[in-house]
C-alpha cells in the first residue's frame, strides 16, 4: 500500500480542511454523510488499494471543510484494507473527526473510538441508532459518557434526522475553541488511566468500563419490530433458506421484468422512433449514399446499434440489478446468503464470505474480482475468480441472455440459470481440488435488517450508474464501431465463410453468429446481442446463450486478471474459456438434435 | 483445561457461556471474541456449516465450523 500520498481527487485539500467520518461497519456512517453533503459527492479510490471512500463538502460556520467518509472498520489493526486506509487517513491529519457510536452496541464501538484517541485529532461524538437502544431497553448517560470520552457527545438518529442540526453547532463551537473540548471535566475514570497505557488490552478493558459505566438496563420498552423479527428469522435455516431463494428469485424477477418493462415502454419508442430516425435524417442530409454512410446510420451503423444496444438493451437492465442490488446490500441482507450457505461453499472448497464476490459478479466481474483481495487466502481468490469467470454472467449479459431467451421460450431462461449453477458448481469443485493451499473459515458480523435511507440508497445508485456509464460506455462503443465496420464493410461474410465448419457444422448456429464470437471478446453482453437479430430455433437460441455463458470474460475483465494473477493465469483462464465455451456449446447442439 | 470447558461447535443453543480459549485471529479479537467474553449460540447449519453467535447480548457474529471448534467456552456463572 502507497504511503502518505493519498487520492487524486483531493490531492489539493489539506489535512486541516479536512474532516474525517469514522466508525465501526453498519453504524450508519453513509447517512451522515448523505444529510451532511448532500448529492454531490465524489466516490475516489484510495491510491494503491481497491478502497472506495466518499467524499463532499461540510459547510460549518463560516468555514469549508471536505468531509470523508472513512471506510467503516472494527479497529486500527491494519489486517485489512480499509483499516490500512483508516490508519492512513488519520496519520496525515484532520480538523476534526466526527465519530459515529451505535448506541446499542457501545462496547465494542468504543473500542476504535479510543484507538483512535491516540492520533490526537478533536473529536465529536454522535450517539446513533439511540431508536434501536432504546427499544432493547438500553438507557445511555451521554452526559456521564461526554465526561468519560472528554469531547462533546451529541444524541442522534441520523435516519430521522434528529440531532444532526446539534452536531453541526457543536462542531463549529469546538473548532472555534479547540482548547474548550478538553475543559469538560473529568469524571476521573478509568478512561484516565488509559491515556498512558497503549496496549491494546487496555482499550477494550476501558471501552467495557466506560460501556458499563453510562449504560442501564431497563425492562425492554417495545416488542421486537418487524425487521428484528424478519432479521432473525432469514438467518435461521429455516424458513431463511426458502427466504434467500425468494430473495434471488425477487431480484432476477425485478432485473428481467423491469428492464424488460423500461426497455418496450420507454426507451425502445425512443431510439426507434426519434433518436435513430433522427441521426439517420442528419447524416443523410450532407454524406452521400455508400459505405461511410451506412457505417455511421445504416442496419449496423455506429448511431444506430450503440443506442440500440447500450440505451435500450443494457442499460435498463444495468439499472434494475442495481436497484435491487444496492437496495439489498442497504438493507444488511447480504451477509445472511454468506451464512446460509457456508456449508455448500465450504464443500466447495471456499466459504460462504466468497459468495458475496459471485453476487457482486453479477454486477460486472471487474469490481468482483478486485473486491475479492479482501478474501484473506490465494487460494480462495483463484476458486472465486475462476467461477466468476466461467459462470457469472454480468449484468448487461444477463439482461441481453434474458432479451434472447425469454423471446423464443418462458423456460429457456431458468434452464439457462441452472446451466450456469451447474457450471458454478463444477468449476469450483474443479479448481478447488487444482489450487493448492488453505481456505480461512468464515468470520462474519451479521447486521440488523434496516430500512435503508431513501437519500444514501438514491446516491449509491447514481453512482454506480455513473461508474458502469463511464466504464462500459468506451468498449461497448469499440465493439459497436468494429461491429459496424466488420458488417457493412462485408468483412464479417468473409469471416463467415471460413468459420462455417465451427459456427454451423459444429455449433448449429447460422454462420452470421461468428460476429457474436468476435464482438464477445471485447464487451460480455456483445457475444449475445448480435444474436438478436437473427432468426434463431430454441435449440440455436440457448445454444447461442451457452457459448456466450461460458466464453472469454470480455477485455476488462482480461486486463484485471493480468494485473491481479500475471499473464500466465489471465491466458490460461482465457484460452480454456473459450475452448470449454465452444465444445461445451456444441456438445448441447449435437445432443440437442438428436431429440429434435 | 478448567473443569467444564466445552468445545464452541458443540455447545448447546441459547444457553449463556463465557470464553475460556479462542485462537489468535486479529477478525475474531476485533469482532470482540476475546477471553472472558459472553456469547450465545443462537443457529447452528447442517453439513459443517457456521453456528451464529450473540455476542455480549448486543450483536451476532457469524463462525465458519473450523474457527468454532477452535474456540472453548464454559457455562456462564460456573
Amino acid at each position: 500500500m502507497s504511503h502518505g500520498h493519498t487520492k487524486r481527487s483531493s490531492q489539493d485539500i489539506r489535512p486541516n480542511e479536512r474532516i474525517l467520518l469514522m466508525g465501526n461497519p453498519n453504524v450508519g456512517k453513509s447517512v451522515f454523510f448523505t444529510e451532511f453533503t448532500g448529492i454531490h459527492a465524489i466516490s475516489s479510490n484510495f491510491v494503491g488499494t481497491t478502497v472506495n471512500y466518499m467524499e463532499g463538502h461540510l459547510p460549518v460556520g463560516d468555514a469549508e471543510f471536505s468531509l470523508i467518509d472513512v471506510p467503516g472498520t472494527y479497529s486500527l489493526t491494519a489486517t485489512s484494507e480499509a483499516e490500512q486506509v483508516a490508519v492512513e487517513f488519520l496519520k496525515e491529519g484532520a480538523k476534526a473527526i466526527i465519530f459515529v457510536l451505535d448506541a446499542s452496541n457501545l462496547e465494542r464501538n468504543l473500542c476504535l473510538a479510543l484507538e483512535i484517541r491516540q492520533y490526537n485529532i478533536p473529536t465529536i461524538y454522535c450517539l446513533n441508532l439511540l431508536d434501536v437502544a432504546k427499544r432493547r431497553g438500553l438507557i445511555i448517560n451521554e452526559k456521564l459518557l461526554e465526561k468519560e470520552l472528554g469531547a462533546p457527545v451529541v444524541p442522534t438518529v441520523a435516519v430521522k434526522k434528529h440531532g444532526l442540526d446539534e452536531l453541526i453547532n457543536r462542531l463549529e463551537y469546538m473548532l472555534k475553541k479547540p482548547e474548550e473540548h478538553e475543559e469538560i471535566s473529568c469524571a476521573n475514570c478509568t478512561a484516565c488511566a488509559f491515556h498512558k497505557a497503549g496496549e491494546k488490552a487496555d482499550v477494550w478493558c476501558a471501552a467495557k468500563d466506560i460501556a458499563r459505566h453510562v449504560t442501564s438496563n431497563k425492562n425492554k420498552t417495545a416488542e421486537d419490530n418487524f425487521f428484528d423479527k424478519l432479521g432473525a428469522a432469514s438467518v435461521k435455516p429455516w424458513p431463511g433458506i426458502p427466504i434467500a431463494f425468494l430473495v434471488m428469485a425477487l431480484l432476477i424477477g425485478v432485473v428481467v421484468f423491469g428492464g424488460r418493462g423500461l426497455r418496450a415502454a420507454a426507451l425502445l419508442p425512443l431510439v426507434n422512433d426519434l433518436i435513430v430516425p433522427f441521426f439517420r435524417w442528419l447524416f443523410a442530409s450532407f454524406i452521400p449514399e455508400g459505405i461511410f454512410l451506412n457505417i455511421l446510420t445504416g442496419e449496423f451503423g455506429i448511431f444506430v446499434i450503440s443506442f440500440e444496444w447500450i440505451l435500450a438493451l443494457v442499460f435498463p437492465y444495468v439499472l434494475f440489478f442495481y436497484v435491487g442490488f444496492s437496495f439489498l446490500e442497504d438493507f444488511g441482507y447480504l451477509p445472511r446468503i454468506s451464512v446460509l450457505f457456508d456449508n455448500v461453499m465450504r464443500k466447495l472448497g471456499v466459504q460462504g464470505g466468497s459468495l458475496m464476490y459471485s453476487v457482486m459478479g453479477f454486477g460486472c466481474a471487474v469490481p468482483a474480482i478486485i473486491g475479492s483481495r479482501a478474501a484473506s487466502s490465494r487460494k480462495e481468490r483463484i476458486i472465486v475468480t475462476a467461477a466468476i469467470c466461467f459462470a457469472i454472467p454480468c449484468i448487461s449479459q444477463t439482461g441481453a441472455l434474458a432479451a434472447l431467451l425469454s423471446a423464443h421460450s418462458w423456460w429457456l431462461f431458468p434452464a439457462m440459470i441452472g446451466l450456469g449453477l451447474l457450471i458454478f458448481i463444477i468449476v469450483s469443485f474443479i479448481a478447488g481440488k487444482l489450487v493448492k493451499g488453505k481456505v480461512d473459515p468464515l468470520i462474519l458480523e451479521v447486521p440488523n435488517l434496516l430500512m435503508p435511507d431513501p437519500r444514501s440508497y438514491g446516491r449509491k445508485l447514481l453512482t454506480r450508474m455513473k461508474h458502469f456509464l463511464g466504464d462500459a460506455t468506451g468498449p461497448m462503443m469499440i465493439a459497436i464501431l468494429i461491429a459496424a465496420v466488420f458488417a457493412e464493410s462485408g468483412l464479417l461474410a468473409i469471416i463467415a465463410r471460413h468459420t462455417e465448419p465451427l459456427v454451423s457444422q459444429w455449433l448449429g448456429m447460422p454462420s452470421e453468429a461468428v460476429s457474436a464470437l468476435i464482438l464477445g471478446i471485447v464487451r460480455r453482453e456483445m457475444s449475445v446481442v448480435p444474436l438478436l437479430a437473427l432468426e434463431l430455433t430454441n435449440l440455436q437460441a440457448f445454444v447461442g446463450g451457452a457459448v456466450s455463458l461460458l466464453y472469454i470474460p470480455c477485455l476488462s475483465v482480461f486486463a484485471i486478471l493480468v494485473r491481479e494473477f500475471k499473464l500466465k493465469i489471465a491466458a490460461i483462464v482465457t484460452v480454456s474459456t473459450i475452448v470449454i465455451a465452444l465444445f461445451v456449446g456444441g456438445l448441447i447442439n449435437q445432443i440437442g438434435q438428436l431429440f429434435i | 483445561m478448567d473443569g467444564g470447558a466445552i468445545n464452541l461447535y458443540s455447545a448447546e443453543k441459547n444457553n449463556v457461556f463465557t470464553v475460556v480459549s479462542v485462537p489468535n485471529i486479529g477478525l475474531l479479537e476485533n469482532l470482540g471474541i476475546r477471553l472472558g467474553t459472553t456469547i450465545s449460540l443462537q443457529n447452528r447449519y447442517a453439513f459443517g456449516g457456521p453456528v451464529v453467535l450473540r455476542v455480549e447480548d448486543a450483536y451476532s457474529v457469524a463462525l465458519g465450523k473450523d474457527v468454532a471448534s477452535q474456540i472453548t467456552v464454559k457455562e456462564a456463572g460456573l
